[in-house]
């Protein structure tokens, strides 16, 4: 007799023929949600809060998209998990990813229909996604050591990486803006020090790159706008009174004229602890909280410019470009870094103004200012820069270029497909169904163009039959085209993630057979 | 609700059958998105024009209600669910703070743009082609306008009050707009810094409201007004002529220190000690404050403290300083920008080098009874600051008074930052329309078909601008189709006498920046409209 039972009351489980159709139809869902938002021609989505606010945000990018989504399904939360990563580790292709993961899912599927056993698909898709790797290794391109090309392949990948968002109309704009400014890096992957600022208004026709640094604040009543040389002293400490921080302190006193010395008390330990900062030899004071009145006037009357309440993500960012340290006490002003920049002044963007630090100590450090027609184009503007300057800054270190457009796929299909010709057995099946998840690629690029993507897909398939060949499609002409001519890269780095790490995923949700959900953890106070 | 989407979501679709079914979704959420826009474009369309009308808002949550013809404040209470509705009044707040005039002509050229897209749709022309097309109308278009615009030099006062008084006529107040829009000019060119002539900034110009007579009585004043009484208790002086002003950021009252503090009081002599001591310590204030030879007092506004309490009001009268208490400190910077002086936040930095002048601090009383406000004029050494004190004679008025004002400053601003003026009266509009509609035929493929599809949108404006007034919209954009073919690039509706006329000789003239920004903010959002095709919920 079976047992009747060995899960809890609420749990569940799914076995076998069930659990693997669960994953496939999970996956397959999340890939064709975001399938359209693939390509220069993909649509947006419009995604709605259900939370307080019903907020709204547009948006194309893939794991944006994903990363709000409901889900109940575990195949799913693998593909929202290799996008996110994807997002992490290179920027872009996030939706490639799930898109390849998926479409190596449904052919996957139909194997597993024809009785294959899903190890045997593995070994295939293993030995596939290998032969692919090696077929892009052969056709990269690195103009590492040609500055003046390597630019050029730089400004080619920011444009290929924007003309899918929101920015494509000035793509040539951004992608100018974004390989300036990490070009300025000089090597280091570290986007901290460009700063994104968002001011609605204009169009994004006037976003610019500024050297140096915006902080979005005011300058104290009565101070200096513009300051040279500027030696700045960032700190996070209160400016009112010292208190006794013990509940219920308080003092007793039995005349009036006491309270006064007592406050006047207060007022000069405020005016000693000012007394300590401006004895740092600082003509700039910068504190995350607030600096009250009395505070304010002395540095006023000091010639001091004292910004006040700027944000914990300000003063770092304020620390890291000047190269100071962010202080809180003052007794030691010798062994306090003090940050340094060339010039300070107050500048106005649209209908605010902001203070500008130019000529930093770190030199990388740059801003973005975005300007656009509202929040939602502004958001998106912000997303799309930067998964470019993710890139970017991923290629600057690995300089490997591909051509984009498609071509990658094919090559990569071509050469799969010869290794099904030449693998015995039923693995060959496996490897010919990854050639045709590749090729969906093109295909759904095709497809969101309103193209004839069959036709295309044929006719690229038979270009690629010759060698050194450079054809993929041309969305905007919609036919197949030289992308080689046309300026269409895309970095080796991302292509090689997104081909990897698909494989990776469908391997992972191949190889289950059952799916347990465990029962709900019940809550005490039910009792 | 949310269950159900992610239900939808989760359906498979590998077959070919099921692919038409999903892109039939896409079809009716683009669908859905156009008609819930078009929605709200026409909920204000028929406030457009200088016959448009009004649309009273009453909000549900506190009973207020608000009479505006302003299309960005009706969309700002609209509050829709819909999130493309919601794009609508985004793109309406993005034309209120480019160009501040021309929110509502945004929505509905957006509307019309919609309306098109949606028959270009249906005729299976894909939604990227559509968008592409829209942004090189939009720059042709701004292109276009450009060549129609006349320079205009900031010297003209003439045609910045016809282009401030177009504005006007289309509000509530546009009885008032001869009035109304000398002030504006002026307010803006005395805030323009001749260093940085391109730039304004209209936090320098400070508009006070307050209740009582008619609009007729708003005055622009050189100096500040506070919409507040002076603290007289004890007669103190009303009106100080030859003033020296401090801004003061610390309490006349007994002291209190932000530690907890209790005098005990144990016998009845320490009682009077006690108080004497008060005296003296607020007497002692005033002292020094006498001493620099100030005379006005305005005091910034403490959650801590009383500014002032009767014993210090009675000395401060008697030392003859008048006193203005309860200064906002947001407005701090704007008073001592206006006065030249430095606030001062204690008693000890109290010194004659930071006190600021003017001939004459008064308080005004505006007809009878709690209407009165201190007026600060004849400052010496003013700051490039302004104050308007606007008048009307119920709350709606007055806000509503307020919010065309505003525009009116804004429609001077642009012609500060953009020195172009063109024709109102959807002249421009319907020259645009003639000008794409034979620039589409030059173009090849679908292009030229949905360029010519948006030349047709445009038609909207003047259309709109017809019915509203009254007229009959089809003869009159026929007419006026007829005179623009002729060449009469000026020509445009008259509303006043409901016949063609050349709108230019009319002085209905309005800032170039206004009608590109529309153009160009219009054709942005109906591109992010058209690029959706589906609505996920998220948490």
């Amino acid at each position: 007799m079976a047992v009747d039972r060995i899960l809890k009351d609420d749990a569940s489980e799914e076995k076998g023929e069930r659990a693997r159709m669960a994953s496939f139809v999970g996956a397959m869902a999340i890939a064709d949600l975001v399938k359209t938002t693939l390509g220069p021609k993909g649509m947006d989505k419009i995604l709605q809060s259900t939370g307080r606010g019903q907020s709204v945000t547009v948006t194309n990018d893939g794991a944006t998209i994903l990363k709000s989504l409901h889900i109940d399904n575990p195949a799913a939360k693998v593909l929202v998990d290799i996008s996110k990563v994807q997002d992490d580790e290179v920027g872009d292709g996030t939706t490639s990813v799930v898109v390849l993961a998926g479409e190596l899912l449904r052919e996957a599927e139909k194997l597993v229909n024809s009785k294959i056993h899903p190890m045997t698909i593995i070994s295939g898709y293993r030995m596939a996604a290998d032969a692919a790797r090696n077929a892009l290794l052969q056709k990269v391109v690195d103009n590492k050591e040609d500055a003046e090309k390597f630019r050029s392949d730089l400004m080619k990948i920011a444009m290929t990486t924007l003309s899918s968002k929101i920015l494509s109309q000035d793509k040539e704009h951004f992608a100018k803006l974004a390989v300036d400014a990490v070009m300025r890096l000089k090597g280091s992957t570290n986007l901290e020090a460009i700063q994104i600022i968002k001011k609605p208004g204009g169009s994004l026709k006037d976003s610019f790159l500024d050297e140096g640094f915006i902080l979005d604040k005011k300058i104290g009543i009565g101070q200096p706008k513009r300051i040279e040389d500027a030696k700045i002293l960032v700190a996070n400490t209160a400016m009112d009174t010292d208190k006794v921080k013990i509940y219920g302190a308080r003092v007793r006193v039995d005349s009036m004229s006491k309270v006064a010395e007592i406050e006047a008390a207060e007022k000069q330990k405020m005016r000693e602890k000012v007394q300590k900062i401006i004895g740092h030899g600082i003509n700039c004071f910068i504190n995350r909280q607030l600096i009250y009145n009395f505070p304010e006037e002395l540095f006023a009357d000091a010639g001091i410019l004292a910004i006040e309440h700027a944000d914990f993500d300000g003063i770092e960012r304020l620390a890291l470009v000047t190269g100071g340290e962010i202080a809180s006490t003052f007794d030691n002003p010798e062994s306090v870094k003090l940050g340094h920049c060339k010039l300070i002044e107050e500048i106005m963007i649209g209908e605010d103004k902001l203070i500008h630090f130019s000529g930093c100590e770190m030199g990388q450090a740059c801003t973005i200012v975005l300007r656009g027609a509202s929040h939602h184009v502004l958001d998106e503007a912000e997303r799309s820069l930067h998964d470019a300057l993710c890139v970017l800054s991923q290629t600057v270190n690995d300089s490997r270029v591909l051509l984009g457009g498609g071509w990658p796929e094919m090559i990569m299909a071509k050469d799969v497909d010869e290794l099904a010709r030449k693998t015995p057995g039923k693995k060959s099946l496996a490897i010919e169904a990854f050639s045709r998840a590749l090729l969906a690629i093109p295909t759904i690029i095709a497809d969101n163009a309103g193209l004839d993507s069959a036709e295309l897909v044929a006719q690229l398939r038979a270009e690629h039959h010759k060698e050194e060949c450079n054809a993929g499609i041309d969305v905007i002409s919609g036919s197949v085209g030289d992308m080689a001519a046309l300026g269409i890269s895309e970095a080796f780095k991302v292509k090689q993630a997104v081909l990897l790490s698909a494989t990776e995923a469908a391997e992972m949700i191949l190889r289950v057979d059952e799916i347990i959900s465990c029962a709900p953890r019940r809550r005490e106070d039910r009792m | 609700m949310a269950a159900a989407a992610t239900a939808a979501a989760v359906v498979p679709s590998s077959s070919k059958t099921e692919t038409y079914t999903d892109t039939k979704r896409k079809d009716d959420i683009r669908q859905a998105n156009i008609s819930a826009a078009r929605a709200v474009a026409d909920a204000v369309r028929t406030s457009l024009g200088p016959k448009g009308l009004d649309k009273m808002i009453s909000s549900a949550s506190d009973n207020s209600v608000i009479i505006t013809n302003d299309g960005a404040t009706i969309l700002n209470h609209l509050n829709p669910l819909q999130p493309a509705a919601k794009m609508l009044v985004d793109l309406s707040k993005s034309q209120d703070s480019a160009a501040g005039d021309g929110t509502t002509t945004v929505v509905v050229v957006a509307g019309s743009l919609l309306r098109h897209c949606s028959s270009l749709l249906s005729s299976g022309i894909h939604p990227t082609v559509i968008s592409d097309a829209l942004h090189k109308t939009s720059l042709k278009a701004v292109d276009i306008l450009t060549a129609m615009s006349v320079p205009v030099e900031l010297s003209d006062r003439e045609s910045l009050i016809k282009s401030a008084s177009t504005s006007l006529n289309s509000k509530v107040v546009s009885q008032y707009s001869s009035l109304l829009a000398p002030l504006a000019v002026d307010a803006v060119l005395s805030v323009v810094d001749p260093q940085k002539p391109d730039l304004v900034d209209l936090r320098d110009i400070k508009i006070v409201k307050k209740l009582g007579g008619t609009v007729d009585d708003t005055e622009m004043v050189k100096g500040l007004v506070f919409d507040k009484k002076v603290s007289h208790a004890a007669g103190g002086p009303t009106r100080v002529e030859n003033a020296k002003i401090a801004v003061i950021q610390f309490q006349i009252s007994p002291p209190k220190t932000d530690i907890e503090q209790s005098i005990i009081v144990s016998d009845y002599s320490q009682m009077d000690r006690i108080l004497k001591e008060e005296r003296n310590y607020i007497l002692g204030m005033i002292k020094k404050i006498k001493a620099t030879g100030c005379n006005v007092l305005l005091i910034q506004k403490s959650i801590l403290r009383d500014a002032v309490t009767d014993l210090s009001l009675h000395y401060l009268a008697k030392a003859k300083i008048l006193v203005v208490k309860d200064v906002e400190r947001e407005d701090i910077e704007f008073i001592t920008k206006t006065l030249n002086c430095l606030p001062i936040a204690n008693i000890e930095h109290f010194r004659v080098e930071k006190l600021g002048h003017a001939d004459l601090v008064e308080e005004v009383s505006l007809g009878s009874g709690e209407g009165k406000v201190v007026k600060i004029t004849g400052i010496k050494d003013m700051g490039r600051t302004t104050t308007v004190l606007v008048r009307g004679s119920n709350q709606l008025v007055l806000d509503e008074a307020d919010r065309s004002l505003h525009d009116a400053l804004c429609v001077v601003r642009c012609l500060v930052n953009k020195r172009f003026l063109i024709a109102g009266g959807g002249a421009p509009e319907i020259e645009l329309s003639r000008q794409l509609g034979a620039w589409s035929k030059v173009l090849h493929g679908m292009e030229g078909f949905c360029v010519k599809s948006f030349a047709e949108a445009l038609e909207v404006i003047p259309y709109t601008l017809a019915e509203n007034a009254g007229l009959n919209p089809i003869a009159i954009v026929t007419e006026l189709r007829n005179r623009h073919a002729q060449g009469e690039i000026n020509a445009g509706i008259n509303v006043r006498k409901g016949q063609i006329t050349n709108i230019l000789e009319e002085n209905v003239v309005q800032p170039l920046l206004v009608s590109t920004s529309a153009i160009m903010l219009a054709t942005e959002c109906v591109r992010m409209i058209l690029k959706i095709d589906d609505i996920v919920t998220v948490r």
